[in-house]
């Protein structure tokens, strides 16, 4: 399997589409066709091999599921991963005859994808800060009073952050990498002490996004008491996800009437009266 | 003579579309999404301010930095436009005030999206959808895009439209006990499904084997650690990232060079064996 310039240059779009700072949006660029599993869709289109391509998408998606990316700083880059890391992927896994949905071939695909989904977070860096250029553009405006420019500095010139390094990077990347990923997969043996690493690492890479998450929901030891509930119910009783979020609610109804009284007691304490202000809260 | 100015569904409709397709498309780590702000608030300031020097001055109410969820952040551009309108007839708010509600108001609603929409829905939509596809076919890709762009779209319209309506009213609820409880609410529900989401998703296993001297394994590892606590390797990792970033103010990607120090020195020892080969 080889790609070529056409096939490269739609990748290159897609980067620009997707990745943090996301000419489509942040729900559909970033959120849809930046996950792996909808990039492992677009990838098998444009390389035509569907199969595989969901295939790497479905691996890439597992490491990368509760990717977060609080405050701007990010672990792992979007169009690294699903435009740059599965269409190598899918070459070295075709290129080596491995069965698609086996695997090691997903082992693979996790390997290359998270190496240059790490790798790619210096893209994110440089888009963002490239940004600032037309952000100077946008402070100007406003002070000058030229408001109709600020839909330019927003939706107009990031283009070319993304054109110089999402397009450009992306392309050749592609293009020219498909080789290389063959070169290298054969330079480092999979039972080797480097590759060995690589996918332990991979293994353990979704611990870290979990941990982020951790940060914005642990802020004293108790904390973790649901957590560690929730890791049970699917680790030791088996329960997926949705049933896991049900019986969630009932502990978070719990968790409300409990604040809500103890609340309501302080108030009554202090100034007696004034409860009677609660309807309708529960449809977030 | 009825002076009031409204906004109408219209300008609060393209206000609504220029934030969810703009709100990051100009990031910068300096200012975030102050510009996508910035951008979504210029249909309103046109409506309600016919003379062009008034639309300036009102635009520096945006200029603050500004970042939050941009999911669940579409709520609070729903109340600022509420509060833009207001302003505008004389009602006793100024740009001071608007910028605070703001300030307040991104902090709370970058932590609950962050773990109801990132740590919860959308896992919950993958796992559904892997499943869908783990057998190469599209279906689950496809499932995914339909429904989270659906969710995406109308739910964002949806509190970008309650926020207006509900204005300032919307901080106390959103800030206020009430707001502290469903946020403790939320969060418990966050905390469970990611746990969740761990165990399903993710396996740490150690190969550590100790053989006696007939060559027969006396210790298997992996089999005494899941006879105490299913899963223990795996906890035991994420709690440790947790620590080292939220204890040690470690970074993402210096927590990751750890990890691959952990995994390079237990590869040589034999502790971990991801068993592959071509």
């Amino acid at each position: 399997m080889t790609i070529n310039w056409f096939q490269a240059a739609i990748l290159g779009l897609f980067a620009c589409l997707c990745s943090n700072s996301c000419m489509a949006g942040q729900a559909v660029g970033n959120y849809t066709i930046g996950r792996p599993l909808v990039g492992g869709l677009v990838c098998g289109l444009v390389l035509g091999d569907l199969k595989l391509g969901i295939a790497c998408g479905v691996a890439m998606q597992l490491v990368y599921i509760a990717l977060v990316t609080p405050g701007g700083t990010v672990s792992a880059d979007v169009r690294a991963i699903s435009y740059i890391g599965i269409p190598l992927a899918m070459v070295a896994i075709s290129s080596r005859g491995m069965n698609p949905l086996g695997t090691s071939a997903a082992n693979l695909a996790k390997s290359v994808g998270t190496l240059v989904g790490t790798v790619g977070t210096v893209l994110y860096y440089a888009v963002a800060t490239m940004n600032l250029v037309w952000q100077s553009f946008g402070w100007k405006d406003v002070e000058k009073g030229r408001l109709q420019n600020l839909y330019g500095v927003n939706f107009g010139w990031p283009w070319v952050s993304h054109l110089i390094f999402s397009f450009v990077p992306t392309m050749l990347l592609t293009h020219f990498g498909a080789s290389a990923v063959t070169a290298l997969r054969n330079a480092l043996p999979m039972d080797g002490i480097p590759m060995k690493t690589l996918f332990t690492v991979g293994g353990m890479l979704p611990c870290v996004g979990i941990a982020i998450l951790l940060r914005q929901i642990v802020n004293k030891p108790m904390d973790f008491v649901p957590f560690l509930v929730g890791f049970t119910f699917c680790a030791s009783l088996k329960l997926n996800l949705v049933s896991v979020t049900i019986v969630s609610l009932l502990f978070a109804a719990i968790m409300y009437e409990v604040q809500m009284a103890e609340s309501k007691k302080v108030v009554v304490s202090a100034s007696a009266g004034d409860d009677d202000d609660d309807e309708e809260e529960e449809d977030i | 003579m009825d002076s009031t100015k409204k906004l109408d569904k219209k300008t609060l409709s393209k206000s609504f579309n220029l934030w969810f397709w703009g709100a990051l498309t100009c990031f910068s780590q300096e200012h975030m999404q102050t510009f996508g702000y910035m951008a979504s608030m210029l249909p309103i300031l046109k409506k309600l301010y016919p003379k062009h020097e008034d639309q300036v001055n009102a635009i520096h109410a945006y200029t603050a930095f500004f970042n939050t969820n941009p999911m669940l952040g579409s709520v609070i551009v729903g109340i600022t436009a509420s509060m833009e309108e207001a302003r505008a007839n004389g009602k006793g708010i100024d740009g001071e005030t608007i910028n605070d509600m703001r300030a307040g108001l991104m902090g709370p609603i970058a932590g609950i999206g962050d773990s109801l929409i990132d740590g919860t829905l959308i896992p919950i939509l993958l796992g559904i959808a892997l499943g869908m596809s783990s057998g190469g076919s599209p279906v689950g890709a496809i499932f995914y895009i339909v429904v989270w762009v659906l969710l995406a779209y109308f739910g964002q319209r949806f509190l970008y439209f309650r926020g207006y309506k509900l204005g300032d009213k919307a901080v106390e609820f959103l800030v206020g006990e009430q707001g502290a409880a469903v946020r403790r609410a939320i969060g418990t529900v966050g905390a469970m499904v990611v746990g969740g989401v761990l165990a399903s998703w993710v396996n740490v296993t150690t190969s550590l084997k100790l053989y006696n001297s007939n060559g027969k394994v006396f210790l298997n590892l992996q089999n005494q650690l899941d006879s105490i606590f299913p899963g223990l390797l795996t906890v035991l990792i994420t709690i440790f990232c947790w620590w080292l970033m939220s204890k040690k103010h470690v970074s993402a990607i210096w927590t990751m060079l750890i990890l691959v120090a952990i995994s390079f020195v237990g590869v040589l020892v034999g502790f971990f064996n991801p068993g592959l080969s071509y």
